[in-house]
């Protein structure tokens, strides 16, 4: 049994970074989604193009703190762009629609981060890659730690938001009924605008976090977004600790999966895998709630 | 002072732009615009999906609109037409045959794709439809009648690379991580277990999940075979997140890490970073792409002249450009009044003695059942910012090769 676990320890630890990012853009579909009701497609293609704007200014050798600071102000401003300009006209559509629309927002992002960064090999290291914890058959960067710590931080942030503050009242009183919601004096368009800015931020953040630790090609980058959606499915797009949860569990197994012989070679399907299995769990234990 | 001062600078002005400005060379080079009845070619590449392979007929693309400004083929124009198969063998399919039966292209040129060797092999055989792929990967692009790819392939350099790191490292055992795709995964590493079954080298081949996002633990697997060399038989999308993760455990100081000719692109060296300056070595199936020579100034020319300045400058590039020249050299010996598909693929299958700087000894195509001309290899090490190259141009010793071997003393020629 000892003998297993020191076998398996290594794919669970080296999973652990990227399950924290897979929790971490989980927590950021979650709360746009609890605000405006909105799956956001984009998530995945706002995080790249912020990655490739990480990378130019790293090339002209600006300090790393304002690189952050950048490329975080850039996915964010797109994201605000979108929720004040486009999102308020879908508004009165039902959440399909505003979903797939953030689909077309995705492909526009993607097509124009690959003509103009182009289809060249590039890497984006950041100095937390260098200082690692060692475990004897596996290194775990401080980026990976880095990644755990903001997932459990952002969590708790994000729910003392939804919770506490009068703003976070106003989200959860537009994701119960915009209409009544309105009626009752809420501004939806500034809520919804609020909501957008903070996913914007997390795609950011994930966007830096994923390029460094996957790889920063655009086109991987904007479909990462899908193991998160499996997370926040499987946290039933409403709660964010088993969103993060979910998100770690994803990562660890899509590691981990890589000792299953014959499985190794489709171990892509983890994320969709397990979506699959709540689904079905949830169709069973919660039938009201998924006719609804 | 000052106007000798002026002088000088405008000389040095002058003879830099002259550098720059190299004069691209193709075709019949006469600067007449070919206005005649076009020539359909076609070409189908993945550009839309896990890695980027459109350097090869975008480079092709740009060789044709070089001879179509320079007299085209006896003033006939070269009508291109290249298509993206998104690395889908369905899609693949479906293109091709529109190329194919709808287009009528007489040949398929520069054509570089993961899955379109698979789907369309048959389909071009049947049709009588030559393909001077400018890069092939799987299998089946090296085990077809009419499927000619100018690069060596994954297997080849893979193999190249095993006997570098055996005569070089004195390595004793391998491991071969490859992507698991029909007709590659097993297939591309098998040179590598089948060369070192012969040689007193044990090898191991993972195949890995080109979708999965973690490339940690295929290295942390590789690694717990403890080899002494690790052979990452990746496209070089795939490459460069295996090096980092096996830079984050530190493990290029334990082990020995090279690849095929798809890390041998002029950005990989600074992407990878110093980490692994003379700690990573690749094949090349080509001349080195900063190689100081005629044929190379050209191929950058057209690029130049021609091509997209954000297309990349790498081996698949060169690729793409000498299966241009191999084409439209051959079609320029036709009488341009009954270019077919018929007369072109027998033309094309004549080809014995095609020489270019690129290659390390002359191209051939003949009337073999498969074709895998580009047989030898170079192997380069990566300086922290750029490649060194560390061995000359020397035969591939993989078993597989004994009847590609037999077709070269059939044609005449010597190894």
């Amino acid at each position: 049994m000892s003998d297993l676990i020191t076998f398996l320890t290594p794919y669970l630890i080296s999973g652990l970074g990227v399950g924290a990012v897979y929790a971490l853009s989980g927590v950021g579909l979650v709360v746009l989604y609890r605000a405006s009701g909105v799956l956001n497609f984009a998530f995945g293609a706002l995080g790249a193009i912020s990655a490739y704007c990480a990378w130019s200014l790293l090339e002209l050798d600006y300090p790393q703190v304002v690189v952050w600071l950048a490329a975080i102000v850039v996915s964010t401003l797109l994201s605000l762009l979108y929720g004040a300009l486009l999102a308020p006209r879908l508004a009165h559509r039902d959440r399909t629609t505003r979903s797939i629309a953030t689909l077309g927002f995705a492909l526009v992002i993607l097509g124009f981060t690959e003509w103009f960064w182009g289809e060249t090999v590039r890497r984006l290291s950041l100095p937390t890659d260098a200082e690692a914890l060692d475990f004897g058959d596996i290194r775990l960067t401080y980026t990976r730690i880095l990644s755990l710590i903001l997932a459990l931080i952002m969590m708790s942030a994000i729910s003392l938001l939804l919770n506490k503050t009068r703003l976070g009242l106003h989200m959860r009183a537009l994701a119960n009924n915009r209409s009544l919601s309105a009626l009752l004096g809420i501004a939806v368009t500034r809520i919804d605008t609020a909501a957008w800015l903070i996913s914007g931020a997390f795609a950011g953040v994930c966007g830096l976090l994923l390029a460094n630790m996957v790889r920063l090609q655009a086109t991987t980058l904007t479909f990462m977004v899908i193991p998160a959606f499996a997370a926040a499915i499987i946290g039933r797009l409403s709660s964010l600790p088993i969103t993060v949860a979910a998100g770690i569990v994803i990562g660890m197994l899509e590691a981990l999966s890589i000792t299953i012989p014959g499985f190794a070679i489709y171990r892509s399907v983890t994320p969709f895998l397990l979506a699959l299995i709540a689904m079905m769990i949830f169709a069973v234990a919660y039938p009201a709630s998924i006719e609804s | 002072m000052y106007t000798q001062f002026l002088i000088a600078s405008v000389l040095l002005a002058a003879s830099h732009q002259a550098m720059a400005a190299e004069k691209a060379n193709c075709g019949l080079n006469n600067g007449k615009k070919a206005t005649g009845l076009p020539i359909p070619l076609g070409a189908v590449m993945g550009k839309t999906g896990p890695d980027d392979f459109s350097s090869s007929a975008a480079t092709t693309e740009a060789y044709f609109k070089c001879v179509n400004d320079n007299g085209g083929i006896q003033g006939r124009p070269i009508e291109y037409t290249v298509v993206d198969d998104q690395w889908n063998p369905e899609i693949a399919a479906q293109l091709a045959s529109k190329l194919v039966q709808d287009r009528k292209v007489v040949a398929m040129v520069g054509s570089a794709s993961f899955v379109e060797c698979g789907a369309n092999a048959k389909l071009y055989e049947q049709a009588g439809v030559m393909v001077i792929a400018g890069v092939g990967v799987p299998r089946e692009c090296f085990q077809s009648k009419n499927y000619v790819p100018m690069n060596a392939g994954p297997r080849l350099a893979a193999t190249t690379v095993a006997m570098y790191a055996k005569q070089r490292y004195k390595s004793k055992k391998f491991v071969c991580i490859a992507p698991n795709i029909p007709g590659l995964g097993e297939w591309a590493c098998g040179g590598v277990a089948a060369w070192g079954a012969k040689n007193g080298v044990v090898s191991e081949t993972i195949l890995i999940d080109p979708g999965s996002a973690d490339a940690s633990s295929v290295i942390l697997q590789a690694s717990s075979k403890n080899p002494d060399v690790i052979i990452l038989n990746l496209p070089k999308g795939l490459l460069t997140p295996m090096l980092g993760a096996a830079e984050q455990q530190n493990l290029g100081k334990k082990i020995k890490f090279l690849a095929p000719a798809s890390g041998y692109s002029v950005e990989l060296p600074k992407a990878i970073g110093p980490y692994w300056k003379d700690n990573f070595d690749v094949a090349l199936e080509f001349q080195p792409i900063d190689a100081n020579t005629a044929e190379n100034k050209n191929w950058l020319a057209i690029l130049n002249q021609y091509g997209n300045k954000k297309d990349p400058r790498d081996t698949f590039s060169q690729a793409g450009y000498l299966a241009a020249k191999l084409t439209t050299e051959t079609l320029l010996k036709l009488d341009p009044a009954k270019i077919n598909r018929a007369t072109v693929t027998e033309a094309l299958r004549q080809i014995s003695d095609f020489k270019s700087e690129l290659l390390c000894r002359p191209f051939y195509i003949g009337t073999g059942k498969r074709h895998n001309a580009n047989n030898f290899s170079r192997v380069a090490t990566s300086t922290g910012s750029s490649w060194a190259v560390r061995s000359e141009c020397s035969a591939v010793l993989d078993p597989e090769l004994a009847d590609i071997y037999q077709n070269e003393l059939q044609l005449g020629l010597k190894r």
